[in-house]
């Protein structure tokens, strides 16, 4: 089945490098759609079928934190994949975002940190086999 | 049959009862790279991240530099049947040449793994796996057959 992803990150140069890790990681990819903020990537999610979500936190217009919350809060997308991808150091910001269901990589990462985050969340490895990212 | 990889030395084989293995991987790579369509599968031992430094050394023996090691292992091995799009890659080694990071003056560890990070990316390959850091040395082998890799450091073996 092809994987449509949606990519929220208000930097293009950091969309287009999760962009290509996405094509590197040899996922079965459908569409991938991009937002700049939150609130664009809710647009998106309104007229797009979505299986996972990458998502940054510090965004203008709406945070990701934000996003998240409207997004468990709505019954069409209470139970989409989401990967939190942020320069975020507070455990205690990522300990509440990650109990709303959602994985985390953080910036900066190696591709396969993420590939294997994709391919965790996505159920296709376990946790063991997931490399530590420290390349 | 056993091919043994030295120093600044590669071997590429499609021979499916091979086994390919490097010792004493400090600061210095080993990748593995391996074609399980095509069974083909090379090991590559390098030494230091940029052929710049001596660009005569790199072009009698480009296994030397990382920089001119991979692409050349690339190569070889797609001389022998195998499609990049395939290769799994593994890496080992880039150890500290002391027991604390900070004691490091030189790096070379390090750096070898940077560049060989920025040719995967600029080549658009990703590595299956990788042990690399620390500061204990280890041994690499690359079987053709299966393209298991082990690795030996410290008493241990592993599969990577």
């Amino acid at each position: 089945m092809a994987l449509n992803i949606l990519v929220v990150d208000d930097s293009s140069v950091m969309r287009a490098i999760i962009i290509k890790t996405l094509h590197l990681s040899q996922l079965p990819l459908g569409e991938v759609h991009q937002a700049s903020n939150g609130q664009e990537a809710l647009t998106v999610l309104d007229g797009k079928w979505i299986d996972l979500a990458l998502v940054d936190i510090n965004m203008p217009v709406m945070d990701g934190e934000e996003m998240i919350t409207r997004l468990r809060q709505s019954p069409a997308t209470a139970d989409l994949p989401i990967i939190i991808v942020s320069t975020e150091g507070s455990e205690t910001r990522k300990e509440v975002l990650m109990q709303k269901g959602a994985g985390f990589v953080h910036k900066p990462f190696t591709p396969e940190t993420l590939r294997d985050a994709i391919l965790r969340t996505l159920g296709g490895l376990d946790e063991q086999k997931a490399g530590d990212g420290t390349l | 049959m056993i091919h043994t990889v030295g120093v600044a030395d590669m071997k590429v084989s499609a021979e499916t009862g091979d086994l390919i293995i490097t010792h004493a991987l400090g600061s210095c790579l080993g990748i593995a790279v391996h074609d399980p369509v095509a069974c083909v599968g090379g090991l590559l031992h390098v030494m230091l991240p940029l052929s710049t430094i001596d660009p005569v050394k790199a072009e009698r023996n480009p296994s030397m530099f990382v920089d001119t090691g991979f692409p050349e292992l690339l190569n070889e091995c797609s001389n022998a049947g195998a499609l990049k799009r395939r290769l799994e890659i593994r890496v080992a080694g880039g150890a500290n040449s002391w027991n604390r990071e900070e004691d490091d003056l030189f790096q070379i560890g390090k750096r070898n793994l940077i560049v060989l990070r920025k040719l995967l990316w600029k080549n658009g390959l990703l590595l299956k796996s990788h042990d690399v850091g620390g500061s204990n040395s280890r041994t690499m082998t690359l079987a053709i057959g299966t393209g298991i890799v082990t690795i030996k450091s410290g008493g241990q073996v592993k599969h990577l």
